[in-house]
């Protein structure tokens, strides 16, 4: 019975946060041109934001990795989103991109680099782990997806610790999420203004 | 020619991870530091010298730094990139070797790429800017001569480790070529770290995986079989992203006969999707042969990597002493992922370090081939030193095993290695004395072995060395030392055999491929040894029999043919002999004996036409073959081709300079094209090799007759009645000399 309740205590938390995430402004815009005002269905459970950019070659590495994860969390109503906050990623290129490297999540452009500042990115391949809070969203883990790169030049030949892998199992055990052991490594997020 | 197999050692490895900026080499022409710097004054100049070689639309890299937009989006990279020293990758210290096309960026340069990304990357005056640099996506060198493409096309899995992989490229032509550069197109460039491409001299890789080869082979490292004849690999054959093409210093092109193999061997990045890869070699052709012999040596000492987990300062050390001078066009140090510190040096004879190289941060993903701007010349006697240091921590970011566990050497990526390869050609090397490569090979089997006396195939290669310097009783012992640890060993046998023969002892020698057909039947080579060896003492019935019992067993064998042929003519069987000829060359069409006795055939049967035609493909398997050049000069004088006759007897005489014989024969071919001065020349040349040839006199005497110069000519026909006082011909002349 306890836990019933403490289930549909969250379930509660979730509307109430996706009534506060329908922001004035969407959050940037799909592939078809709509905007994309929600970026959290009912029922999720966490939100991970993978910061995209179809020319820089890390990026692309990742693809697989969190096209594994995407699945792997799926059952656990773990919501995946690639967005795409570089200006020279239009909807074509994106298409183009998100159809040779076979991929299945959804886009977001991030036309205003909007998600960047919430999610505090600066380069891609980045991650953003979101629950739901009263305050709206929380950002419990920002950061590498794992630790092959090290810095430019320095690349395990596979990773030993999965980061992202483990935020995410410790957000959905209510735990708090371990931050990155390390920087991230890829290519800077373009500003959308003019340096 | 006798058949023995040699193993080589091939090494190949893996390279360039992310090629994020390259090839940076020294720029001069900076402005002061002081001035505002812009994309179009100061860092396009650099990024256009030393970057977008890889850098370009559909080049290796993997983005494109061509345009101000380009290096802009990429501005924040290339200033990591390049003070941390990963871009351009070029792992050499500076001052441990003068190394060609050296890749490190000036402190200056990396200073001006810092200093315009924090000015907000301006990208200043148009009117400044460099020429845009052109970059083809197809062969750079123009269209190849021969082009290989691997048998089918491989995909590369989106995600995991990378991915070491051997292609195999068969040489399909029937001819040797030269080849003087070669360029791969990978088909992919940004997946392609680094290739290898290793010659395999009897496609012994390709029969090892005969079911699977079409798909490539796994592996880092691979050994071949160098087959019948000294010809150790001589070249490094290495394509990195920078260097799509390859091009051999002059005098220096490798060669490629019919049967050999081209192994591709390939370290893929996956890129987060498939990639279905078609890569292709590109070889250009040059019709001179080589006339430098450079070698590849090796150092390392494998045996003793044995690393224990956690040890951050495992040393593993070797040294090898030079027999000969050489000058060391380059190098090539190779470790795996746990190798850290590389170094190599030479002490010279006088105690004088000369360093070779220096590698303070190994990284597997940007080795290289280093060739040195100037070769560096070591003389006999030097020693050279390699010192490698490895780290088995989990601090060290590449090792491949977490938690760390103990690594031994091996072909896998989580095996180690320890190799320092140098390609050194010998010089100052005496005349008349032996091929230095082969006192080289010794030097190096010997020190292997003082390593590890159980190392056989050292002990093999070292035997075959000894045979190859004609020391057949010490290649003979060494062989007998093999047998004591594989006595059963068939190939051994066979060139115990062979160096038995060599020694004179064709009792022994008929013993030993007699016992190594016993153990393997189809002893393709000691079946041909011993057939052989029935041919050259003139026991044709036996050679017969010996060759078709050969073909029983190993059918397909032209070799086999044009030796039954060899024997058949010597039972005075031409009719048959010519049908076994025929058949070894429908089975090789470059088969030399085959060409060779049919274009004789074909003189004698006064068919010029087709003569020249066998004799000329002959000529082309063995340029440096003067009875050939002979016959062909034959051939072409039958068929009224006395110019081309000339040619092939003053290539002939070139070749053979103390042959009387020739000498006498380009004399009468001068002579029947007119001239006269010539002919005496070369006549006069033949007598002085041969002064007692009374033939040769009187045909100088007839020469000078016929140029007027009746007074020699009368000294010569005299001559030759002096040493053949019966010789009709000189005193008929003689008579026919008008009177003083």
């Amino acid at each position: 019975m306890f836990w019933a309740m403490a289930s549909r205590g969250a379930l509660i938390l979730l509307c109430s946060w996706a009534l506060v995430a329908r922001a004035a402004e969407p959050f940037g815009m799909d592939l078809n041109g709509h905007p994309v005002e929600q970026i959290v269905p009912a029922g999720a459970k966490a939100v991970v934001l993978f910061f995209a950019a179809s020319d820089c070659p890390i990026a692309n590495r990742y693809i697989p990795e969190i096209e594994r994860l995407a699945d792997e969390f799926a059952p656990d109503r773990v919501r995946f989103w690639w967005v795409y906050p570089n200006p020279s990623d239009t909807a074509a290129v994106v298409r183009h991109h998100d159809e040779e490297f076979h991929i299945r999540g959804d886009a977001v452009l991030d036309t205003e680099q909007r998600l960047t500042r919430m999610a505090h990115a600066t380069i891609t391949p980045e991650v953003a782990v979101f629950v739901a809070s009263p305050d709206g969203l929380r950002e419990v883990y920002m950061g590498r997806i794992d630790d092959r790169y090290l810095a430019l030049g320095q690349e395990r030949p596979e990773a030993t610790q999965h980061d992202l892998e483990t935020a995410i199992r410790a957000t959905l055990a209510h735990r708090p999420a371990p931050q990155p052991g390390g920087p991230a490594v890829g290519c800077s997020i373009v500003p959308r203004t003019a340096p | 020619m006798k058949r023995l197999r040699c193993i080589s050692f091939a090494c190949i490895c893996g390279v360039t991870l992310l090629c994020l900026l390259t090839r940076c080499a020294i720029d001069a022409a900076e402005a002061p530091v002081t001035e505002p710097v812009t994309w179009n004054r100061q860092i396009a100049p650099i990024v256009y010298r030393n970057c977008t070689t890889c850098h370009h639309p559909g080049g290796s890299g993997p983005f494109s730094l061509l345009t101000y937009k380009d290096a802009q989006r990429r501005g924040p990279q290339m200033v990591q990139a390049t003070q941390a020293r990963y871009m351009p990758p070029w792992l050499p210290a500076p001052g441990y070797g003068e190394f060609a096309g050296a890749r490190r960026l000036t402190e200056e340069q990396v200073t001006l790429i810092r200093k315009w990304v924090e000015a907000g990357m301006p990208e200043g005056d148009a009117s400044a800017a460099p020429q845009l640099p052109h970059y083809d996506a197809t062969w750079q060198l123009g269209k190849p001569d021969l082009i290989l493409t691997i048998e089918r096309p491989y995909t590369l899995a989106a995600s995991g480790t990378d991915v070491f992989r051997n292609f195999i490229l068969p040489y399909p032509l029937a001819a040797t070529h030269y080849i003087r550069a070669m360029e791969i197109l990978p088909s992919i460039p940004a997946v392609l770290h680094h290739a290898n491409v290793i010659l395999d001299r009897t496609a012994s890789f390709r029969s090892h995986h005969s079911a699977d080869w079409k798909d490539g082979i796994p592996g880092m490292e691979l050994e071949v079989d160098s087959g019948n004849t000294f010809d150790p690999d001589s070249h490094f054959l290495f394509w990195k992203p920078d260097t799509p093409v390859l091009e051999e210093p002059a005098g220096m092109p490798w060669k490629l006969d019919p049967g050999n193999d081209l192994i591709l061997n390939m370290h893929l990045k996956p890129s987060g999707k498939p990639e279905t890869i078609t890569a292709q070699i590109g070889l250009y052709f040059t019709p001179e042969p080589a006339s430098k012999h450079p070698m590849l040596l090796q150092l390392e000492d494998d045996r003793h990597l044995d690393i224990p987990a956690g040890d951050r300062n495992f040393v593993v050390q070797d040294e090898l002493k030079l027999p000969v001078d050489v000058e060391v066009f380059g190098i090539y140090p190779h470790a795996h992922y746990l190798g850290t510190e590389l170094e190599g040096w030479a002490i010279l004879p006088n105690g004088e370090k000369k360093w070779l190289i220096r590698i303070p941060n190994w990284d597997i993903d940007r080795q290289s081939v280093y060739r040195y701007r100037d070769p560096v010349v070591l003389p006999r006697g030097t020693v050279l030193h390699m010192h490698y240091v490895y780290d088995n921590s989990k601090e060290n970011v590449h090792n491949p095993n977490a938690p760390p566990i103990r690594v031994r050497a091996g072909n896998r990526s989580v095996d180690e290695m320890a190799h320092l390869w140098l390609q050194v050609l010998p010089v100052n090397t005496p005349k008349g004395g032996p091929d230095p490569r082969l006192l080289l090979e010794q030097a190096w089997m010997e020190h292997r072995l003082a390593k590890n006396p159980e190392d056989t195939i050292a002990l093999y290669n070292l035997a075959s060395t000894l045979a190859g310097l004609g020391h057949s009783a010490e290649a003979v012992a060494a062989y007998r030392k093999l047998l004591a640890i594989h006595p059963e060993d068939a190939r051994t046998l066979n060139s115990l055999g062979a160096a038995l023969e060599s020694a004179g002892d064709w009792r022994g020698a008929t013993d030993a491929y007699t016992k190594a057909i016993a153990l393997e039947p189809n002893a393709c080579d000691a079946r041909f040894n011993l057939a052989e060896l029935a041919l050259n003492r003139k026991e044709f019935a036996q050679a017969q029999d010996g060759f078709r019992n050969m073909l029983r067993q190993c059918p397909g064998d032209a070799e086999a043919h044009s030796g039954l042929g060899v024997a058949l003519l010597g039972s005075e069987d031409s009719a048959s002999a010519r049908e076994e000829f025929e058949r070894a060359l429908a089975l090789d069409p470059s088969n030399f004996t085959a060409l060779y006795h049919l274009g004789e055939a074909a003189i004698e049967s006064g068919e010029p036409q087709r003569a020249t035609d066998l004799l000329e493909k002959a000529a082309a398997q063995r340029p440096g073959d003067v009875d050939t050049r002979e016959r062909l000069a034959m051939a072409f004088a039958q068929s009224g081709r006395a110019g081309d006759s000339r040619a092939q007897l003053r290539e002939a005489v070139r070749l053979a300079p103390d042959d009387a014989n020739l000498h006498a024969l380009l004399s009468q071919v001068l002579a029947g094209i007119g001239q006269l001065q010539q002919a005496i020349e070369e006549e006069e040349r033949a007598l002085r090799l041969q002064p007692k040839d009374a033939d040769g006199w009187n045909n100088l005497g007839v020469l000078e007759a016929r140029a007027g110069n009746s007074a020699e000519a009368r000294a010569d026909f005299q001559r030759a009645l002096q040493l053949a006082p019966d010789h009709a011909e000189a005193r008929a002349n003689l008579a026919r000399l008008p009177r003083r």
